[in-house]
């Protein structure tokens, strides 16, 4: 029997990322819980605006993923204000969005997760990061990381109209024009993109799929959950990031339900735990069962993983090539016609990788469409607002980012309701802990540093962005592990955050002890 | 002639996570004569902060920042004065500190001065595009105090 967790603010108050990890009467790992702080008020904060002030104001929820949050936001406002934006538009909003998605990915890579293979799981976690890869890999892809994130960034600014927050998108389309000059650097751009997401393909296949333990890892049962996929689709079953169909397919892989944003409410309801802040989304035709994996649980996934399990192919040729190399390498055959899906989590940094080369490809083609730089860009609403509200959704590089809004005749809103990417992992996340802990943690074992990193990669596959998850800001998410006795007594305490201070979310910097303090003036 | 970059770091909708952007918009208005200074703000992490630092000589960033005091204390700090955690558990990037051993590694041309000045926060939990009363408070000063620090030298030898 476990003891239910509450959480008090002093608890809420020590850090961004908080493991629980509950023992049994015979030390065995009983439940695991991942906390994280609450953020207040957003919805207060947003209604009662004018529903256009939404692409703005949500782009600025999270620094990391300004671009997904922008574009969900602006297609819940063709939907509300029922309008169609021209297909340049859309696929100006299409390019800008697969800038982003490469430097997203590139940075998860190299700077987040890679660093657990490229440098060992064992390594110390100071260097387990950009640093720790530059020195063992070499100056040279700490230089293209860094250009590949810049070159992107001017393409984002470009677009977008500003370097973070863009504004180009609106209702019914974008703010402005591509000019020719402009979309022969952004191919340019493009097509360095290819080079580097096949050089870091190259990599994964070198440091990891080469090497034996490592590759017994990725297929370890410890990383393994067989749930429900989803991912959006395009009309011919391929992986999309922009627009689509969203699609989700059992364990096996047979389509379960494929759907149209708007009708996300039909499929997907929230369960609320009394331990914590977060909502674990579920499939609401399954049933919520709890923190357990098959076909008769409607906990489903939502990551670089499980969208390539969604999707019949990927639609430009590299990426098509890598993700039959992937089925094949890891995969169990096919069903139906499919591969079945591939479900162990940490398979998530090769998915990720294919992602980053779609998403460079799917660039070049946008970027060399005669129809980019076509001058009409925007159709105006003509004052018409949805009674039942606008939904917009787009693959966010952490899984299925759903806006709904609903507003008044005039268009002021009454009610804001999101469903961001990570929050569709939430109970994924939480099983995958579990089952790490289970696989290190037990029998009065003391839990150590390296302990505390293979539950860590469990969570690192996912890509966790509690930044918007939890509506905070991006900055250290210190970790704790707590060790835990079935009646709540502490055993252990591992704090990841080598501060070792308790207390206060943590802003983006923190001053260390004896630095000067100004006396004011 | 020897450019600055001044960088207001922070969410512009969490209260006083805004504190940084804030400064940033009054050091702006201030700024405006002087063509070697720019003003940025950003919300990014670590290395998003170092790569908008290269190229520039000097660099000053201003966020809130932790550092035990009451709400509204202001703090100045060189990069070394950061208890930078250089943990792979940050959410999305490096730590600033990390972030600026990567560029020396690579050889990227970062500013010879960079100076930090922190906000204690009162509440960074809410979202809302207004100060906590002490945090604004705080803001004329940390305005006034960095641009006496960007004010041209008197003295010759101290201009990097």
């Amino acid at each position: 029997m476990t003891k239910r967790i509450s959480i008090d603010p002093i608890t809420r108050l020590e850090g961004h990322g908080r493991i629980e990890i509950f023992l049994d009467d015979a030390g065995e790992v009983a439940n695991v819980y991942f906390q994280v702080p609450e953020l207040r008020g957003f919805e207060r904060f947003c209604v009662g605006r004018a529903a256009e002030e939404m692409p703005v104001i949500t782009s600025r929820i999270c620094g990391v993923c300004p671009e997904a949050h922008h574009l969900a936001s602006v297609k819940a406002l063709d939907d509300l204000f029922l309008v169609e934006p021209p297909p340049a538009a859309k696929k100006i909003r299409e390019l800008f969005y697969m800038a982003f998605f490469v430097t997203d990915h590139t940075t998860h890579f190299y700077a987040l997760g890679g660093p657990d293979f490229i440098l060992g799981p064992d390594a110390p976690p100071s260097e387990r990061n950009l640093l720790g890869v530059i020195r063992k890999v070499g100056i040279d892809i700490g230089r293209k990381v860094i250009d590949c994130r810049k070159r992107n960034h001017e393409v984002i600014k470009t677009l977008g109209g500003r370097p973070i927050h863009p504004v180009g998108g609106v209702p019914g389309g974008w703010s402005k024009p591509v000019e020719e000059e402009q979309r022969r650097a952004i191919e340019e751009v493009a097509r360095q993109n290819i080079g580097f997401a096949l050089f870091s393909l190259d990599i994964f296949n070198k440091i990891v799929l080469s090497n034996r333990d490592y590759l017994d890892m990725v297929l370890s049962d410890s990383y393994l959950h067989k749930t429900y996929s989803m991912g959006t689709v395009d009309d011919g079953n391929r992986a999309n990031f922009y627009e689509g169909l969203v699609r989700v397919v059992d364990p096996d892989g047979r389509e379960f339900v494929k759907y149209s944003a708007g009708e996300y409410a039909d499929h997907v309801a929230e369960r609320v735990e009394p331990w914590t802040y977060l909502k674990f989304p579920y499939l609401k035709a399954v049933g919520w069962k709890g923190f357990v994996d098959g076909a008769g649980s409607g906990v489903y996934c939502a990551t670089p993983l499980s969208r390539l399990n969604v999707s019949d192919g990927m639609a430009t040729p590299l990426a098509q090539a890598e993700f039959e190399r992937f089925y094949e390498t890891l995969g169990e055959g096919k069903a139906g016609g499919r591969h079945r899906p591939v479900h162990h989590r940490l398979a998530t940094h090769w998915a990720r990788l294919i992602e980053l080369l779609y998403a460079s490809e799917r660039m070049l083609e946008l970027a060399a469409d005669p129809e980019i730089t076509r001058k009409e860009v925007r159709t105006i609403p003509d004052g018409r607002v949805k009674v039942t509200g606008g939904v917009g959704c787009v693959e966010a590089p952490r899984g299925t980012l759903t806006h709904h809004y609903v507003a008044d005749a005039k268009g002021v809103l009454t009610k804001v309701n999101l469903i961001v990417g990570t929050t569709n992992n939430h109970a994924p996340i939480s099983m995958s802990l579990k089952r790490a802990a289970e696989g290190v943690i037990g029998k009065g074992k003391p839990v150590t540093e390296g302990v505390l990193n293979r539950i860590e990669m469990a969570f690192r596959a996912y890509d966790p962005c509690l930044s918007c998850a939890t509506h905070s800001l991006p900055g250290s998410m210190p970790l704790v592990v707590e060790v835990k006795a079935a009646e709540g007594r502490i055993l252990q305490t591992i704090r990841r955050d080598d501060t070792g201070r308790v207390g206060g979310t943590p802003p983006f910097l923190r001053k260390a002890p004896g630095a000067e303090e100004e006396s004011g003036s | 002639m020897s450019r600055t970059i001044v960088i207001g770091v922070g969410n512009p909708i969490l209260t006083d996570d805004g504190v940084g952007w804030r400064v940033a918009r009054e050091l702006r208005s201030r700024l405006a004569d002087r063509g070697n200074v720019d003003v940025i703000e950003l919300c990014a992490g670590g290395i998003a902060i170092m790569e908008a630092l290269v190229g520039y000589d000097r660099a000053v960033v201003v966020d809130s920042m932790e550092g035990g005091g009451k709400p509204g204390s202001v703090y100045r700090v060189a990069p070394d004065g950061l208890e930078g955690t250089r943990n792979s558990a940050c959410a999305h990037d490096t730590t600033f500190r990390a972030a600026l051993e990567t560029a020396g590694l690579l050889g990227l041309a970062l500013p010879g001065r960079i100076e930090i000045w922190g906000i204690e926060p009162g509440d960074v939990d809410t979202f809302g595009e207004d100060l906590s009363e002490a945090v604004a408070h705080a803001v004329p000063r940390v305005v006034d105090g960095v641009l006496r620090t960007l004010a041209p030298s008197r003295n010759p030898k101290e201009s990097a």
